[in-house]
C-alpha cells in the first residue's frame, strides 16, 4: 500500500484545487478526473482536505474489527484530547472508548514523554549534521525522501511515539491478562491523518508496526460522542504534560526544552525551511520539528474540532490537570527500553546515491527548457498539470502533448 | 574534458530582496541532473556564501556555474572594490560586515573559509578593479 485513501472517479469534477494544492505535483488531471502518481504522493491529506466535492475517502479500520481479537487496545493520538468540548476530561475520553468496546487505553503521551527523552539524548550527543530534524510526522519524512533527499541524513532516528505507545501497552495487556498471547491482542491506534495511517500499513525505516488495526477519528467520532454522555465512572490515566504538548506545532521543542530549535508547521512553511537547511542555512540550530498540518497534529485531516480550537482545548487541559495525576510507571523504565531497542528505526539506509549521467540529464533539461518557453507561464491548470513547467516536463515524457495546453489552442484560433 | 553546460546568473549590490534566489536556482537546477547529495550541498553551500559575498560587500557582479563531464566551476566575479589582505579574509571568523548587516545574521566571517572548504580546488584573486574567485569541484 502506498496511499490511504483514494479517489472516488464519480465525485471527481477535474477542478484541480487538489493538483494545486499537492506538495509535490503527484496529481494530474486525466480525462477530467484527478490522477495520482502513488510514487510521489507523501498522504499529507492536503488534497482531501481541499476537495470541494468530498470526492476523495480515506481507508480506515472499523469497530467492527474488535471482534478479530480477543483483547483490544486503543491508543488515541494526543490529538483526540482537544476534540471535544472544553474540560472533557480525559479519563471520560478512554472511557467513552471502553464504552465501544476496548479493553484497555494506552496515553500515546506518556510515549512521547519517553521520545521526547530519546531525542533530547540523541540530540545531545550526536552534534554533527545540524539541525537534526523530527522524524514524527510520517509526511515530511517521504517529502524529505522524494524532494529533499540530500537532507534524510539530518532527520533523527528515533521511533515515533505511537509505535513505542504500541509496544508499551501489549506489554500491560499481557501484564493484565498472562494467558494472552500476540495474536490474541490487536491495537487499535486512532489516527488523526492519512500519513499516520500509512506508517502503519507502509511503515518507513522497519519491518512492521506493532499496531494493528487504524481507525481514522473521524470514522470514530461520533460514536466517542455519544458514548462520551453515557460514561464516568473507572479511569485509566491521566496524559503525561510532556507528551501531550506534541500533540500542537512547537510541542516537540517546548517538551525538549532545547535553545536553538525551530518549530514549523504547515507544508508551505516546511518547503521554505527545508530549502534554507538545503542552502547549508541553519546549521545553528540544533533541532527542528517540521509538522505538515497547519497548528500541528490538531490540525490533520481526520480531527474533527478546528485546529485553533483544539490547540485551546489542549492547552486548558495543560493547564488544568490536577497534580496527583497518576504517574505512568514504564516513565521510570527508559532506559531499558532504550537498551531494547524500543527506539531504533533505520531511515538513513535509504539513501540511494546513483551517479548521474550528466550529458544526458542536461539534454532533456534543455528539451524542457525548450518545451517550456514555447507555453504561456500563467500557471493555469488548464491542461491537467499544476505548473506550465510540470506541463513540459509531461510533454517531454511524453505523458501529454502541446495540444494540452489550452491557452495557445485559444491563440492559433 | 568537455564542457557540457553552462550558467550564468548576475548579482546586484545590496540586492537583498533576491538574496539566495541564484544558489537556489543552482541547486535546482543540480537536483534535477541528479547530482549526489554530497556534491549537492557542497555547491550549495559555495555558491550561497559567494552570492552573500557579492551582495553584502561587493559593486556587483556575476556567477558563472559550469558543469563538465568530470567536474564542476564556479567562477564568482565583482566589480571591486576588492579585498585589501586576502590571506586575513580568508581566516575563520575575520568580517569587516557592519553591524547593521550582522543584525541580519551575516557576518560570522565563515563564508570564504566555508568555500575553500567546500571546494577541491580553490583560487581566490582580487583587486580594486574586482574579486575573482574560482572553486572547482571534481565529480567522483
Ligand atoms: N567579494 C568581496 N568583495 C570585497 N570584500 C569581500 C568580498 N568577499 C569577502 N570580502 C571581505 O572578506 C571578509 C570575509 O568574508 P567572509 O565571507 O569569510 O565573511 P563575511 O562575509 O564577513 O561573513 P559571513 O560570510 O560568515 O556571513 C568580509 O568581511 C569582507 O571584508
Ligand atoms: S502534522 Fe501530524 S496530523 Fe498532520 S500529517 Fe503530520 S503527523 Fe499527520
Ligand atoms: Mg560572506
Amino acid at each position: 500500500m502506498k496511499r490511504t485513501f483514494y479517489l472516488e472517479k464519480e465525485k471527481c469534477m477535474g477542478c484541480t484545487n487538489c493538483m494545486r494544492k499537492c506538495p509535490t505535483e503527484a496529481i494530474r488531471i486525466v480525462k477530467g478526473k484527478a490522477v495520482i502518481d502513488d510514487d510521489k504522493c507523501i498522504n499529507c491529506g492536503e488534497c482531501i482536505r481541499v476537495c470541494p466535492y468530498n470526492a476523495y475517502t480515506s481507508i480506515t479500520d472499523k469497530i467492527i474489527d474488535l471482534k478479530d481479537y480477543k483483547f483490544n487496545i486503543a491508543i488515541p493520538s494526543t490529538t483526540v484530547y482537544g476534540q471535544f468540548t472544553l474540560g472533557t476530561e480525559i479519563c471520560k475520553i478512554h472511557n467513552a472508548l471502553i464504552g465501544l468496546g476496548f479493553d484497555y487505553v494506552y496515553d500515546e503521551s506518556w510515549a512521547a514523554e519517553l521520545v521526547t527523552k530519546a531525542i533530547k539524548e540523541k540530540v545531545i550527543s550526536d552534534k554533527i549534521l545540524r539541525p537534526k530534524i523530527s522524524s514524527n510526522c510520517p509526511a515530511m519524512v517521504r517529502l524529505i525522501k522524494i524532494k529533499y533527499p540530500g537532507l534524510l541524513e539530518n532527520i533523527i532516528e528515533i521511533e515515533a511515539p505511537m509505535e513505542i505507545a504500541a509496544r508499551l501497552a501489549i506489554k500491560k495487556a499481557k501484564k493484565i491478562d498472562k494467558t494472552l498471547k500476540d495474536e490474541d491482542i490487536g491495537v487499535f491506534y486512532i489516527s488523526p491523518c492519512p500519513a499516520k495511517t500509512l506508517s502503519v500499513k507502509e511503515p518507513i525505516g522497519k519491518d512492521k508496526s506493532y499496531i494493528n488495526k487504524v481507525i481514522s477519528l473521524k470514522e470514530i467520532y461520533g460514536d466517542m460522542v455519544r458514548e462520551l454522555k453515557m460514561h464516568s465512572d473507572r479511569c485509566f490515566s491521566n496524559p503525561s504534560l510532556t507528551g501531550l504538548k506534541w500533540s500542537i506545532s512547537g510541542g516537540q521543542t517546548d517538551a525538549c526544552d532545547f535553545e536553538n530549535s525551530i518549530a514549523v508547521s504547515g507544508l508551505e512553511n516546511v518547503i521554505d525551511i527545508l530549502e534554507e537547511i538545503e542552502m547549508g542555512k541553519l546549521e545553528h540550530i540544533k533541532y527542528l520539528e517540521i509538522l505538515s498540518c497547519n497548528g500541528g497534529c490538531v490540525g490533520g485531516t481526520y480531527n474533527f474540532e478546528n485546529p485553533f480550537v483544539a490547540n485551546s482545548n489542549i492547552k486548558h487541559i495543560l493547564k488544568n490537570i490536577k497534580e496527583e495525576r497518576l504517574i505512568n510507571d514504564d516513565i521510570e523504565k527508559y532506559k531499558e527500553f532504550k537498551k531494547e531497542g524500543y527506539f531504533d528505526i533505520a531511515i538513513h539506509e535509504d539513501i540511494e546515491e546513483k551517479k548521474p549521467n550528466i550529458k544526458e540529464a542536461v539534454e532533456k533539461m534543455e528539451r524542457i527548457e525548450k518545451i517550456y518557453k514555447k507555453l504561456p507561464k500563467l500557471d493555469c491548470g488548464s491542461c491537467g498539470a499544476p505548473t506550465c513547467r510540470a506541463l513540459a516536463e509531461d510533454i517531454e515524457e511524453g505523458k501529454k502533448t502541446i495540444d494540452n495546453c489550452v491557452i495557445l489552442k485559444l491563440e492559433e484560433k | 574534458m568537455k564542457k557540457i553546460k553552462c550558467y550564468n546568473y548576475k548579482i546586484d549590490k545590496n540586492d537583498f530582496v533576491n538574496a539566495g534566489k541564484v544558489s537556489s536556482e543552482i541547486k535546482k537546477n543540480l537536483k534535477k541532473i541528479g547530482f549526489t547529495n554530497r556534491i549537492i550541498r557542497r555547491i550549495a553551500v559555495i555558491s550561497y556564501e559567494g552570492e552573500m559575498n557579492i551582495i553584502i560587500h561587493s559593486e556587483g557582479g556575476e556567477i558563472d556555474f559550469e558543469i563538465y563531464e568530470d567536474k564542476i566551476i564556479l567562477k564568482i566575479n565583482d566589480k571591486g572594490p576588492g579585498i585589501d589582505d586576502v590571506n586575513l579574509a580568508m581566516t575563520e571568523g575575520y568580517s569587516t560586515a557592519p553591524s547593521e548587516i550582522r543584525e541580519l545574521g551575516f557576518g560570522a566571517g565563515m563564508g570564504l573559509p566555508n568555500i575553500n572548504n567546500c571546494s577541491d580546488n580553490f583560487n581566490i584573486t582580487s583587486s580594486k578593479n574586482g574579486t575573482k574567485i574560482e572553486s572547482t569541484i571534481c565529480l567522483e
